[in-house]
């Protein structure tokens, strides 16, 4: 703990460098601006960011992508609030109350306790993360390729059942990833596989156009004439401050919230979105008057609020301490680590200290950044929204494209994303949810390798995932997680309402 | 009305079961190797005949009940969408003949009049100012090498 302790303090002096504050100022204010503008997240930012860090130093990089992914969650809610159009998908639950107390008068009082939540929330789960992160750590020295194979494994079996419709179309979009991930030279053999002749994909697919085409063009298609207009809020927000009752209400919501969120975001393949639904239905179940719940609740605010924040925090642990990614948005921030030539997994704390530790005191120093700035300038974001949908998808579309170009200085980047936006928008029309095949997508090669290292150590046989007790424990989780469905209806990602 | 559904579900089953044949027969081509020394193809055939599994399912399902089949998204306007998926494949095509700032400035016109029904002048502005900002933001600033093309800009 001691020592901890003194690696943080280290890690604030790195934070605390004029040049890593600049670029965590950059970040959150990103994060802040594409959570507040509904038709691209932060996963499609990173990776339309990624070619402009390459110049920088890994630190300031990962501190800048870093604020992307908690800036978005404080950014999401003011779209939720004002216009109850989720700027993101985990701040959908914040529509529910956030829009009713908006149109009762009190919009300033949900912006402030959502963001108020969202700070308490996000301190809470960097304590966590400087918590549990070394521990895992040092406990995944011990993990062998079955190890991290049956991990793997487990994180793409629980994205499937978290889908929110068939999880047998999860799991094939899952499968669909592994087999895009894995074209390319062979790991072993350096045969080529499925790249047609193409020189470009002999290094493999990139991550960063597909993620720009199913997740920022394909965004924009879909909404090509409908969000022409957006109706924002038009009243005067006032009171940001959230009043004495206001926070007696808020406060339990707001603990429950982060702890839920913390801990259910530290699990593969949950995220965001899961943590905040299930906060909601917490708070509505322990109110003594859940018919409140839906019609300008404070809590409805509060709770989800601080949970989605908390989950990015805990979704940073199995990135930073075993190098699994799980969500798309971390499986990205993966794919940055590896460009910039680090080694994620359980040695980056003990080899980078500087990165993990600089990382971390950025996160603390975004959030006070977020609560300072975010609040005065509501009003701006506000303005921001007024923007006429159809110039900010142009702008969408061609950031996308220049990122994907930018990356290789190839246009055949932009070849693919365009492609996956077609298949983004084609997913989307047929139920088929992009999350697992982001994840299975980056996570293919290593799945790959580790399933390869595997036999070749057992000697073809299978059982060893099985006769190793770490291993035999996520294949059993994820077989009872693949099972459980066929005897009972009760699945946690059915019934939630529609994503992104 | 179902029985379209249904139809367009098994549509999109049997498109993913020939993805899997596609990729298992592709991987036979690599050499599967032997569970003792996987070779190349072994992950793209088991993940293909894994796809091909969960993709009987799916069909399966798709016609046993008529839940969880297309989503609604009649409002989506395809004819747009065709031209704007066309205009970025020409965007990629001409970008390193033209040059960044020309194919930026037509791409971001187009998108803006035709698409979008922006007046001409106003799209004409925008995309001007679009090319061009963008030009100063990636090029000078952030040190990304844009394609210059035959005009040099």
């Amino acid at each position: 703990m001691l020592e901890s302790l003194t690696s943080l303090v280290h890690g604030f002096n790195i934070a605390l460098q004029p040049q890593n504050l600049f670029y965590c100022f950059i970040g959150v204010t990103m994060g802040t601006l594409v959570g507040v503008l509904p038709g691209i997240g932060p996963t499609a930012t990173i990776a339309l960011l990624l070619p402009a860090t390459f110049t920088l130093n890994p630190i300031s990089a990962i501190i800048m992508l870093s604020g992307i992914c908690y800036g978005a969650m404080y950014g999401g809610s003011t779209t939720s609030i004002l216009l109850n159009i989720p700027g993101e998908a985990s701040s959908v639950v914040t529509c529910f109350d956030g829009y009713q107390m908006a149109r009762q008068g009190r919009a300033g009082a949900a912006l402030g306790i959502s963001a108020f939540g969202s700070f308490i929330a996000g301190t809470a789960s960097i304590f966590g993360l400087i918590l549990l992160a070394p521990t895992l750590a040092d406990f995944a020295l011990k993990f062998g390729p079955p190890e991290y194979f049956a991990l793997m494994v487990m994180g793409l079996t629980v994205v499937a059942y978290l889908a929110r419709r068939s999880m047998a179309k999860a799991l094939m979009m899952a499968v669909f990833g592994i087999l895009l991930g894995c074209i390319g030279l062979d790991p072993i053999t350096a045969t080529p596989r499925f790249t047609f002749g193409i020189l470009e994909l002999a290094d493999g697919i990139g991550i960063a156009p597909v993620v720009m085409g199913l997740f920022g063009i394909a965004e924009v298609l879909e909404n090509l004439g409908v969000l022409n207009k957006t109706e924002v809020f038009a009243g005067k927000i006032k009171g940001l401050f959230p009043n004495r009752e206001d926070w007696r209400r808020s406060l339990g919501p707001i603990a429950r919230g982060s702890l839920l969120g913390f801990f259910l975001g530290l699990l593969p393949g949950v995220g965001a979105i899961v943590p905040q639904f299930l906060s909601y239905a917490l708070e509505k179940k322990l109110s003594r008057h859940p018919e409140r719940f839906g019609n300008g609740a404070i809590e409805g605010v509060a709770s989800p609020e601080a949970c989605n924040n908390a989950a990015v925090g805990g979704t940073f642990i199995p990135l930073l301490s075993l190098g699994i990614p799980s969500t798309a948005m971390t499986a990205i921030l993966l794919g940055a680590l590896m460009i910039y030539g680090l080694t994620p997994g359980p040695l980056l704390i003990k080899n980078s200290p500087d990165l993990f530790w600089g990382v971390i005191a950025s996160m603390y120093i975004g959030n006070v950044m977020l609560l300072i700035l975010n609040l005065p300038l509501i009003p701006m974001w506000v303005q921001v929204l007024k923007i006429p949908y159809s110039y900010l998808s142009c702008f969408i579309i061609l950031f996308c494209l220049i990122g994907a170009y930018s990356l290789n200085n190839s246009t055949i980047d932009i070849y693919i994303a365009v492609t996956f936006s077609l298949v983004g928008l084609l997913m989307k029309k047929f139920a088929f949810e992009p999350a697992p095949l982001v994840l299975a997508f980056v996570l293919g090669p290593l799945l790959e390798t580790a399933l390869r290292r595997s036999l070749i150590l057992s000697d073809g046989s299978l059982l060893i995932f099985l006769q190793r007790p770490i291993s035999a424990a996520f294949i059993i989780f994820s077989i009872v997680v693949l099972v459980t469905p066929l005897f009972s209806q009760i699945r946690l990602g059915r019934g939630l309402s529609e994503e992104d | 009305m179902k029985k379209t559904k249904i139809t367009t579900v098994g549509a999109s089953a049997l498109f993913w079961i020939v993805v899997g044949i596609l990729a298992c027969y592709g991987a036979t081509r690599l050499g599967l190797g032997s569970v003792t020394e996987p070779g190349a193809g072994f992950i793209f055939f088991w993940s293909g005949l894994i796809l091909v599994i969960l993709s009987l399912v799916v069909l399966a399902d798709s016609v046993r009940s008529s839940e969880d089949t297309v989503r609604e998204m009649e409002e989506l306007n395809w004819a747009k969408i065709a031209l704007v998926l066309l205009s970025l494949l020409l965007y990629a095509f001409f970008l390193e003949r033209l040059g960044f700032v020309l194919t930026t400035f037509v791409l971001v016109s187009f998108l803006l009049s035709c698409i979008e029904g922006t007046n001409w002048v106003r799209s004409l502005g925008v995309a001007s100012a679009a090319a061009l900002a963008s030009f100063a933001i990636f090029e000078l600033w952030l040190k990304i090498r844009l394609p210059k093309g035959i005009f040099r800009f």
